[in-house]
């Protein structure tokens, strides 16, 4: 009985030992290339077909076994899937050690290196990320909050759905608030952020909630141009409820800041009628080119319950020659929109229909709405 | 139903990188796993003192919160799944209630809101949490309701829905939590209930199943949140529940038990809870009924609110 039990000690420690190994030379390759963009975890079979006669960090220190399992090149890092669990259990380990040692401020640096290959291992690990917080707030680094926004860039660029990454990136952020005026660089990058996350990760809420939430860090002039900007993107992604709440948003806060600027509020008052209008008129395009988009009428049942407030304020003001108030002709333009859509030729794929019942439900959603 | 060797199975399972990277939210697994358990009338498969302590051994006393996991930080996410499957076992007898009280009522921001731990992130989620955990341990005073309530009513959407934060896109599940908070404290005067059954009963796909969002797909997880706040506001009678009771079914393994998101998809523990609790709320035969704002068994609710206090 002792042999075999003897073997199996000698074959844990060998375990531990290529473990040990492995994530040194993880956090080796990390510490060397901070610019790495991209993290693929790769099935053993597509590992081995990887180009590994030069790979970007030296290899005279590397030991033979770690590049069995490890390859960057290009800022491209490579992960052999086979030894995700062991790699996986031995930074565990090791970021535990490090968290719970007495002599905490020597040991800093283990902490944030351990942490990090942690963390792009299974980015959920809120205790990781509360450890780095730890760190960051002893004293204000705007390159280390730079450098913290980029790891969280690198685990958002493969699993851009993670709550706690999000979470910490606005951790971050809020930080960098506190110590900068001007964050209108920041937001715009965030921003754009967002916008290249969405593209490959469709209808993600957390995603389209960082982006709401930097709204309120953005200038009028901000705001106006998100809008702007923001149209050509919807245009192509009609089916996506996220980018359009993300309009109402930015619609919203201009609304809201013409509240509180008031000198100029009737120009503003104006400027956001106009936006209004157009906006409608922009939805109405679209759905008549993209038929039965949910994402689309729902838009509009917004755009059309504030529309008529607006009217409904103003209505003493401007009456029409005929006698009909605003409101009536703007319904009146409504229900032809309707019988539009009614009327389409049915289609194999079912749109027409699909598209006539959305409309019926935005004419009895707006009647509701209209007092 | 094949529920139960499949849950009974997943607890022996934890060598795989899915279990090891799921660690950090055992926690909550717990609690998925265990009402589960109860709702189909075999909490009894388990031994009850193996659960409680190690539940307690992920509890922090400096904080009063507990942690996903034994070594974990704390965080209301967890600290609510505890006190849950405390109810579950009627063991509350075992936590320093004030403690725990005061570690997710200290957590209220100046604004009504409440963030999730010591590190700040606000969520609509988090209010519900810490007035769910409040009232299961009688301590509600410890917050300002008034404050909480007018937070959450912030957070309501032109179309009767609820996001995460003011402003935030409506979501079936922020919504579930800012119903069962407003309906936990007395305040779903706030509601405007047809507009609200509105949203949510366009929520039912051609299938029957339910969908989180406009544009999205049928998920078994929102027959939970969808259902639990119809039934809050009292508009359930407005989605076809026989289509959804076949469309959660359809999405069982029948070989070896779990409820998937979609029919011919992967089990897990997540959404076999979330299917079988939509089942129970459309009073399903065999299938304990649940209380939808407390997310727990009817009984074990009753037994915290109808048992004399000392």
């Amino acid at each position: 009985m002792e042999q075999p039990a003897a073997a199996a000690v000698a074959a844990e420690q060998e375990g531990m030992a290529q473990g040990e190994d492995l994530l040194h030379q993880f956090e080796r390759i990390l510490h060397h290339d901070p610019l790495i963009d991209e993290v693929g975890f790769l099935h053993p079979t597509q590992f081995q077909s990887l180009d590994r006669s030069q790979t970007g960090y030296s290899t005279s220190e590397s030991h033979e076994y770690t590049q069995e399992y490890l390859w960057c090149r290009d800022h491209k890092l490579a992960i052999s899937s086979e030894v995700l669990p062991k790699l996986y259990r031995t930074a565990r380990h090791a970021y535990s050690n490090s968290a719970t040692a007495k002599d905490a401020a020597l040991l800093e640096p283990d902490l944030m290196s351990h942490s990090k290959a942690l963390l792009i291992l299974c980015p959920d690990m809120l205790t990781a990320w509360n450890s780095r917080k730890m760190v960051l707030s002893v004293s204000y680094d705007f390159t280390k909050l730079k450098d913290e926004l980029q790891l969280c860039t690198l685990i958002l660029s493969y699993s851009p759905k993670n709550e706690s990454t999000w979470s910490h990136r606005r951790w971050v952020i809020k930080k960098v608030s506190e110590h900068h005026q001007d964050m209108s660089g920041l937001v715009e990058r965030e921003s754009l952020l967002v916008k290249e996350i969405a593209e490959k990760s469709k209808m993600n809420y957390r995603a389209w909630r960082h982006r709401c939430w930097l709204i309120s860090y953005m200038t009028r002039e901000q705001v106006l141009d998100e809008l702007k900007k923001s149209a050509r993107w919807n245009e192509l992604h009609v089916a996506d409820n996220c980018c359009f709440h993300y309009r109402r948003s930015l619609l919203l806060a201009l609304l809201d800041s013409h509240c509180i600027e008031g000198e100029n509020s009737l120009d503003f008052k104006s400027e956001v009628h106009l936006l209004w209008k157009e906006e409608l008129r922009w939805n109405e395009m679209l759905i008549r080119r993209y038929q039965g988009r949910e994402s689309l009428w729902i838009h509009r049942r917004f755009l059309s319950q504030w529309w008529v407030e607006f009217l409904l304020s103003g209505e003493e003001m401007e009456c029409c020659a005929a006698g009909t108030s605003l409101i009536d002709l703007f319904l009146s333009q409504e229900i032809y929109l309707l019988s539009d859509c009614l009327n389409v030729p049915a289609d194999e794929f079912g749109e027409a229909c699909i598209q006539a019942e959305l409309a019926a439900l935005y004419i009895l959603w707006i009647s509701k709405a209209t007092p | 139903m094949g529920c139960l060797r499949f849950l009974l199975l997943l607890m022996q399972k934890k060598d795989s990188f899915e279990s090891l990277v799921m660690e950090h939210i055992r926690l909550n697994g717990a609690y998925w796993g265990l009402t589960t358990l109860d709702l189909l009338h075999k909490l009894d498969a388990v031994d009850a003192d193996e659960v409680i302590q190690w539940i307690m051994s992920c509890y922090h006393p400096e904080s009063g919160g507990f942690g996903g996991n034994v070594g974990h930080d704390p965080h209301v996410l967890y600290t609510l799944s505890a006190v849950q499957v405390l109810c579950l076992f009627d063991r509350l007898d075992v936590l320093d209630v004030d403690k725990v009280a005061d570690y997710v009522s200290g957590l209220q921001n100046e604004d009504g809101s409440f963030s999730g731990d010591i590190w700040g992130e606000v969520d609509t989620r988090f209010s519900y949490i810490v007035i769910c955990t409040l009232a299961l341990l009688h301590h509600l005073h410890k917050i300002n309701v008034q404050k909480a309530v007018d937070y959450i009513v912030s957070c309501k959407n032109l179309d009767g829905g609820f996001g995460a934060m003011p402003g935030g896109e409506s979501h079936a599940g922020q919504i579930f939590c800012c119903v069962g908070a407003l309906a936990i404290t007395g305040s779903l005067h706030h509601i405007d209930r047809d507009l609200l059954g509105w949203w949510l009963c366009e929520r039912q796909c051609k299938e029957g199943g339910l969908n989180g969002r406009p544009e999205k797909l049928a998920d078994v997880c929102y027959s939970w949140w969808v259902l639990s706040s119809l039934i809050m506001i009292d508009r359930v009678h407005w989605i076809d529940k026989d289509k959804l009771a076949k469309f959660i079914l359809n999405c069982q393994d029948k070989e070896n038990g779990g409820i998937s998101d979609r029919p011919d998809n992967a089990v897990d523990i997540y959404h076999t809870y979330f299917g079988v609790a939509g089942l129970s709320l459309m009073e399903y035969p065999g299938v304990k009924p649940m209380d939808p704002a407390y997310a727990l068994p009817l009984d074990v609710v009753n037994r915290i609110f109808l048992r004399k206090r000392d």
